[in-house]
């Protein structure tokens, strides 16, 4: 954290030019330090302030940060080349104390300091809450008591039949409040034997008609109920998935696919479910109770008091069991997803698990996480039973007072027969659905865990798209500048690597596995931003760039293509879905895949995917090269395009990537060098840099890490009689 | 096993004689931290390679080569290990927890628990908040009635 007032403090006449908090001790216990930097000391203070270390920056050489787990720590080097640990941080400091290192190292150089340390907020200003993201929203300060309104929000687009369903409820509880009362009114005047044939049956007539009308309301109810759950079910369906598509890609490295999609699925079903069924049940049920209240206490309210006594009670134990059926039924759910996610896994690698005759493993597996589920099930839902059996207790309890003080006054003559009767009726009206207050809690638990889950989602950062940002046709030129990343912040995988790239210029990245060749293709890709430092495009920040715009000019190959389900034609159309058949053909042809297509049955309208046509590795890939023609990108990215085939369609995949990166500023990594002998230019990469660069020529003549890669694969492919680079 | 030596030099620098080599900025690293706890404690030298495993430090390893081993695992290892749980409340999907550990009080936030708390085995629990830093609970059963209580209405 950058002191908000670099002034405020001095070390021995020096502003302070940095201060960065930490927060475990020497020993690796939580605590608070600080380190501050100015131009010639590196100071460190605990807690009270006291200073526990000072360095002059001129004894130093370097800084760096050591990795730990959970956390990191900074070692600065003397120009003796010892070593002096000075500070130990948790994950939460991690990408700060990179920078920090950093600055220090610039000024152990003699140069200025230049980095960026923002003034991170942790915790809420408001409540002092942590907060779930740095600098982020406090969710409890925000959303607070606004899931319900959030959920409501999902109906705006159908308020005028919401208020037509909501009128339709009033006037259904009204009219069931009229049979009860016609009833009442009839026994009393049987009672006082003044009730003749004459009076019976109009009494019955009206019955008739309000019996007639409230089944019509019910009908018009259950259809528009039906009509706007499938709506919302729909609309929050697609709103997650269009939520999910447009992610981070470091949500996908760490979340497993099953999971997600049980987002899409289960936690909206459950959402809508409650919306459509739960939700009207509380409004009319809640009308209702309210409506039969005022009936009662118009009847007698000493009576109505005591009637609706265990009304408070059955509430009370409603509100104390909530939160732990809730939580039990958001077990449920986490145990459902694990369920998923097992199934998916498995039937994805089914051919490794046979191959390795794991079947029976498997099963233990998937046995185990189903009957985690059932556990959880059966602890929910007992839980739950136990909960509504003491409230069905409650709730009898109401019709037993009534017999006892109503049937009292009746015989006391303070209440009439019909009274009496009327009230025994209101009665099963309320506490009926009252029970069943019980499942909406229920209901509510599950639909509120869904909810919170998928807005979780709907409040996750999104990829930044540049927001009213540069929409241009590029020419395809691409310079990093001091570029640093790294997925684990505190990991730098690309770690301060400059090149320019011309446009249409074709650049092979070589190095060992790890060096960070693959991050440096998902950086030009824009999968994910450089930590530090910048990438240009045509002299352009690329963050400046709108996002769509920029992956709309560049084209992937992968070492393992991926196909959607579809026609052979579909697929290579899947970048430009406007392109002409005859544009598909040439595309087709251009990446050496038009004669196999002609060989299948149905041509270019072959099936691929599932149950579709079996395609090979090389003609997937093929296809895939096809696809990048025709998207016609200025950027190509070729990702061990040719690593997973044999000689022949080698051949053939490499004619179709002469094809394609004709005119395109091409980055390709291969793991056979001598695939890369058509490049411009090789980046050779270690640990994170640009170690050598030049053409295949140069860099054999220069006999360096290059040369000493091809001597290793040469040696290498002898013995295992490929044939030497 | 050979004669060996593990001592700071300078302090921050870990280095080790085994018979008559010398390694300096010694790294301790156990090899399956989660499913062996306490066991399979590998050495490796500056660049990163393996110079042994023991299988029981405690019982194989010196006991002053263990003293000063433990320190640095202390140091390296920064998982706190929670040994009570003071508050743990959930809303809007994040869980809001207090805990004790033995490295003292601390503060932090997990999300999705369904990902980010993994039951290494019925009893052991593994948190790791929203900046990836880890938390153990190495045996819930040893918690207090009211951590354990709080464990089962979140997690």
């Amino acid at each position: 954290m950058l002191s908000a007032d670099p002034n405020s403090g001095m070390i021995s006449g020096q502003k302070i030019l940095a201060e960065l908090p930490a927060d475990l001790t020497e020993e690796g216990r939580y605590g608070e330090r600080v380190v501050q930097v100015s131009a010639d000391t590196v100071r460190v203070l605990d807690g009270a302030g006291a200073t526990l270390v000072s360095v002059p920056i001129a004894d130093l050489e370097s800084a760096r940060n050591d990795s730990l787990v959970s956390g990191g720590r900074l070692i600065l080097r003397t120009k003796a080349h010892e070593d002096l640990v000075v500070a130990y941080y948790s994950l939460t400091h991690a990408q700060q104390f990179g920078e920090l290192a950093r600055g220090i190292e610039q000024l152990a150089k003699g140069n200025s300091l230049d980095i960026k340390l923002s003034l991170e907020k942790l915790r809420c200003d408001k409540c002092g809450k942590l907060l779930p993201e740095r600098d982020g929203v406090c969710p409890s300060c925000i959303n607070r008591g606004k899931t319900m309104l959030r959920l409501g929000g999902f109906l705006g687009p159908y308020k005028s039949r919401v208020v037509l369903l909501l009128g339709m409820a009033a006037v259904s509880t009204l009219l069931a409040l009229v049979p009860p009362t016609i009833q009442g009114e009839a026994l009393d005047r049987f009672n006082k034997g003044t009730l003749t044939t004459e009076q019976l049956y109009p009494f019955i007539g009206l019955w008739v008609v309000v019996l007639v009308a409230m089944a019509v309301f019910q009908i018009l109810n259950g259809r528009l109920m039906t009509f706007l759950g499938a709506h919302l079910a729909s609309d929050l369906r697609t709103t997650t998935y269009r939520a999910i598509e447009h992610l981070q890609m470091t949500y996908f490295d760490k979340k497993p696919v099953g999971a997600i999609a049980s987002r899409v699925t289960q936690d909206t079903d459950r959402v809508w479910f409650f919306l459509v069924d739960g939700l009207p049940f509380i409004i009319i049920n809640g009308m209702m109770l309210l409506a039969v209240a005022v009936m009662i206490f118009s009847v007698n309210w000493m009576l109505a008091i005591a009637v609706l006594m265990p009304i408070p009670l059955v509430a009370l134990i409603s509100m104390k069991v909530w939160r732990r059926i809730s939580n039990l039924f958001f077990r449920v759910s986490q145990k459902m997803a694990r369920v998923h996610m097992h199934l998916n896994e498995s039937l994805m690698g089914i051919r490794v698990v046979k191959a390795f005759a794991k079947e029976d493993d498997e099963f233990v597996r998937f046995e185990t996480r189903s009957q985690e589920l059932r556990n959880a099930h059966v602890r929910a839902d007992q839980t739950w039973h136990t909960a509504f059996g003491v409230m069905t207790l409650c709730v009898t309890l109401g019709t037993v007072i009534h017999w006892a003080i109503g049937g009292t006054m009746m015989l006391n003559n303070q209440l009439s027969l019909g009274d009496f009767y009327r009230v025994q009726m209101y009665l099963g009206m309320v506490y009926g659905p009252l029970q069943w207050f019980a499942s909406v809690n229920n209901w509510f638990s599950r639909a509120m865990a869904g909810a919170e889950r998928i807005f979780e989602i709907l409040d996750m950062t999104s990829e930044p798209t540049g927001v009213g940002a540069i929409e241009k046709k590029i020419e395809g030129r691409v310079e990093f500048r001091d570029v640093r990343f790294g997925y684990d912040k505190s990991n730098p995988v690309i770690n301060g690597v400059s090149f320019d790239v011309k446009p249409g210029e074709m650049i092979g990245l070589v190095g060992h596995s790890g060096a960070g060749k693959s991050t440096t293709i998902n950086l030009v890709s824009r999968f994910y931003e450089p930590d530090q430092g910048q990438i240009m495009i045509d002299g352009v920040d690329y963050r400046d760039l709108d996002l769509r715009s920029y992956r709309n000019q560049i084209g992937i190959v992968l070492q393992e293509p991926f196909l959607f389900a579809g026609t052979i034609a579909e697929n290579i159309k899947y970048g430009n879905p406007d392109a002409t058949f005859e544009e598909v053909v040439a595309a087709a042809r251009a990446a050496n895949a038009h004669d196999f297509i002609l060989d299948k049955s149905d041509g270019y309208d072959t099936v691929v995917g599932e149950r579709g046509a079996k395609l090979s590795g090389g003609q997937k890939q093929r296809i895939s090269i096809a696809r990048a023609i025709l998207h016609d990108p200025k950027i190509l990215i070729l990702d061990e395009a040719t690593s997973s085939v044999d000689v022949e369609t080698e051949r053939k995949i490499q004619e179709a990537i002469l094809n394609l990166v004709k005119g395109r500023t091409t980055f390709a990594i291969a793991h056979r060098l001598s695939t890369l002998r058509n490049a411009d230019r090789l980046f050779v990469m270690d640990r994170g840099k640009v170690v050598e660069e030049g053409t295949h020529e140069e860099l054999m003549e220069k006999k360096g890490k290059f040369y000493d890669l091809v001597q290793t694969q040469s040696a290498v492919n002898e013995i295992i009689g490929i044939g030497a680079v | 096993m050979e004669e060996m030596k593990l001592f700071y030099a300078p302090e921050g620098r870990l280095r080790l004689t085994k018979g008559n080599r010398s390694y300096t900025d010694v790294k301790l690293a156990w090899a399956s931290p989660l499913s062996f706890p306490d066991r399979y404690l590998a050495f490796m030298d500056g660049k990163g390679h393996e110079i042994f495993m023991v299988t029981d430090p405690r019982a194989e390893l010196p006991a002053d080569v263990w003293e000063v081993a433990k320190r640095e695992i202390q140091r390296r290892y920064l998982n706190g290990v929670i040994e009570k749980i003071v508050d743990a409340k959930t809303e809007f999907g994040s869980t809001y927890w207090k805990v004790l550990t033995d490295r003292g009080e601390k503060e932090f936030i997990t999300q999705s628990l369904s990902e980010n708390a993994q039951w290494l085995s019925p009893t052991y629990l593994l948190l790791a908040d929203v900046d990836g830093n880890r938390y153990e609970i190495q045996n819930i059963e040893a918690l207090d009635e009211r951590s354990r209580a709080l464990l089962t209405v979140t997690v």
